[in-house]
């Protein structure tokens, strides 16, 4: 009878051990919790979506490869349904209840600002993606998008060696326009480019022609508008309608394969600022860029039955950059990471070559940007 | 001598939204006349309209056809959302029913959404051809459509419910229900049928003005503020008046973006409508005195 009592006083004994020592291997193996909020719905969806489908595709990647120091990564998604309120919100939840190591995401300015400022407060790393200018007190905050100057003064030297020195500006009515109006002056007289006039239009009216008239009389050899998705593409078709045969600059935001849809039967000459994933068979195969994009592409292929684009690369950039900080830290402290991130230096990503430094927190150059415009209904590089 | 293209095309720009806000604006005349609300799903009714053309297009339908079924798809979808959602509240008052209105307006836009997806569609213009070409100024010819399709919708409505005895006893039945329904007219029945009209014109409204913008699942707000503008305009019962006042806006809005400031159109736009309701509160086309049954 004592006999059995042992054996069994032994087997909870060993499967307590087991049991706590399994607690302890999974403690080791607790993956890096990342924070990640974005635009599924609301006005932002469209650009939410590639951004989630770029993250996930990347953190599967790291994991599959062992993850960072042994450890996976994991995501964890707050829908901010495009406003700076629920970004907010869910920044707050990410940081004092999930206790995410870093926070990344969401587009626009306003609401990845909003993103930024409670990471500041709380002084938790985050790495934004959109035309959000950074201040200097935002000291935990990076921007890897490329910055608006970018993608304004990158087809100004296009132009620029195309001897077209005379443009016109059509700018949404707006902060965006007013933003993309403000770049484009400073940067004009460095291309010698002189901006003869500027209109405003509103993104939801259904006709720009009245615009496009009256800038047509002062016979603009270009005409720029930093603007993204239905209105861009309304501009085209208006051009187009008018017999304006001249180039339209249109924002960095529509290098996607929805704006491509839209612009694909338009003869009017669409450029695009956007980054080299979206013309890898172009690179040079001594361009570091070209291997991340290759596999990043081939891991999105296989998941999504199509290659990645500039917004799911920039995202997958963001997470790349946050596991590498990891990598070089090995601890979940903020301020070490946040360092670690500062610091990095020559790491090849999907939009380029990123070099950071306390006083840049974006890391790329005008350089890693190309041009794209429409040819037979697909994308194709200028120049 | 100055160049003066650019005049005659903020014309034509005025013209090609206008058509825009006119059509919206008969759609939201038609379910007030039948219905005395304010219906402020039109909108959505635009959109699923355009979206299934849109979709039956990529499936080879001829257009005709397709053009034809997207609007019946639309009429037995308002069939449905009075049965279902409307009959049930009828009795509540008119400001349940236009909070209900409302309700059935974002629970649509979700539906489009999870059904069509986010991105935006293109549907192709009913004739081929290049723009027309006056003066150095250009029309899509798809406006000359719209407003092709606006005159044979005003004539088809003013013959059913002038001509037919549904089409009057529908009259009947938004004027005095009691009355109606004493005089052995079916209210339920008008109040389905009007729902009917009301959605497929809204759908027939979306599918002709779709060539000329980009479609996708919230691309009926804009039309929906811009064709309540022009309806109160136009005086809220008033469908000639609509159509007037939604192409005056359109030109009105070109001109003051042409000649002013394009941030100052929307400040012009809603002055009028003040104005307009200041000076003749039921609008500029409105009939006056009892309406006649």
């Amino acid at each position: 009878m004592k006999k059995i009592f042992l054996v069994i006083a032994l087997v909870v004994a060993l499967s307590l051990l087991i049991g706590t020592s399994s607690t302890l291997l999974a403690q080791a193996k607790q993956p890096y919790k990342i924070g990640f909020i974005v635009p599924l719905t609301g006005y932002l969806s469209w650009l939410g979506e590639y951004m989630k489908r770029g993250a996930e595709v990347q953190v599967e990647m790291i994991n599959k490869a062992g993850g960072v120091n042994g450890r996976p990564l994991e995501l964890v998604t707050y829908d901010d349904q495009s406003s700076p309120e629920t970004a907010t919100r869910h920044a707050q939840r990410l940081i004092s209840g999930d206790k995410v190591v870093a926070i990344m995401g969401t587009g626009t300015a306003v609401v990845s600002g909003a993103v930024s400022s409670v990471a500041n407060k709380s002084k938790v790393p985050a790495v934004i993606q959109s035309g959000y200018a950074l201040s200097e007190k935002e000291t935990f905050t990076f921007n890897n998008a490329h910055p608006t100057d970018f993608a304004i003064s990158r087809p100004m030297m296009y132009f620029q060696k195309r001897g077209i020195n005379q443009i016109a500006l059509l700018m949404p009515i707006g902060p965006l326009g007013e933003l993309g109006s403000g770049i484009a002056r400073k940067h004009a007289p460095s291309f010698k480019i002189t901006i003869l006039g500027e209109e405003k239009f509103d993104v939801k009216a259904p006709d720009v022609t009245t615009q496009l008239a009256k800038l047509r009389t002062l016979n603009p050899q270009a005409i720029m508008a930093f603007t993204t998705g239905e209105p861009a593409a309304l501009l085209a078709r208006n051009m187009a309608q008018m017999g304006m045969n001249i180039p339209l600059v249109v924002s960095h935001g529509n290098a996607t394969p929805g704006f491509l849809k839209l612009v694909a039967q338009t003869p009017t000459m669409v450029i695009v600022p956007s980054g080299k994933i979206m013309a890898v068979e172009t690179l040079a195969d001594k361009d570091p860029v070209k291997k991340v994009v290759v596999e990043f592409n081939k891991a999105y292929q296989a998941k999504y039955g199509e290659p990645g684009n500039y917004y799911s690369g920039q995202q997958a950039d963001a997470v790349s950059l946050i596991a590498e900080g990891l990598k070089v830290t090995k601890s979940d402290d903020p301020v070490k990471l946040r360092d670690a991130i500062e610091n990095t230096k020559g790491f090849a990503g999907n939009n380029g070559v990123y070099n950071m430094s306390p006083t840049d927190h974006q890391g790329t150059r005008m350089e890693d940007m190309i041009l794209l415009t429409v040819k037979d209904g697909k994308w194709a590089v200028l120049e | 001598m100055g160049d003066f293209s650019h005049l005659v095309q903020f014309l034509f720009s005025g013209l090609t939204s206008g058509s825009v806000y006119a059509l919206m604006a008969v759609s939201l005349v038609i379910v007030y006349k039948v219905s005395l609300l304010i219906c402020f799903a039109q909108g959505e009714f635009f959109v699923v309209g355009a979206l299934t053309m849109v979709t039956l297009v990529s499936k080879g339908l001829p257009m005709p056809v397709a053009f034809a079924l997207s609007v019946l798809v639309a009429m037995v979808l308002g069939a449905l959302v009075e049965r279902v959602l409307i009959r049930p509240i009828q009795h509540t008052g008119v400001g349940n029913l236009i909070v209900m209105t409302i309700a059935i307006s974002l629970a649509l836009r979700g539906s489009a959404l999870l059904i069509w997806g986010k991105e935006s569609h293109i549907l192709a213009p009913f004739s081929a051809g290049k723009p027309i070409a006056v003066l150095g100024a250009t029309l899509q010819p798809q406006v000359l459509w719209i407003m092709g399709i606006t005159i044979l919708v005003l004539l088809v409505i003013w013959l059913f419910f002038e001509k037919t005895t549904l089409g009057v006893a529908m009259r009947a039945c938004a004027e005095n229900q009691l009355g109606a329904s004493l005089m052995g007219i079916s209210t339920q029945k008008a109040a389905i049928l009007s729902w009917a009209w009301g959605a497929g014109i809204g759908a027939l409204a979306g599918m002709t003005v779709a060539p000329l913008l980009f479609m996708q699942y919230g691309s009926g707000v804009m039309p929906m503020v811009k064709g309540f503008v022009a309806m109160s305009i136009g005086g809220l019962a008033s469908i000639a008046g609509a159509v007037i006042a939604g192409f005056l806006l359109g030109i009105v809005e070109a001109y003051t973006i042409g000649l002013i400031s394009s941030q100052f159109s929307d400040t012009i736009v809603f002055a009028i409508l003040i104005i307009v309701l200041f000076i003749r509160p039921s609008g500029l086309f409105a009939t006056t005195g009892r309406r006649e049954v």
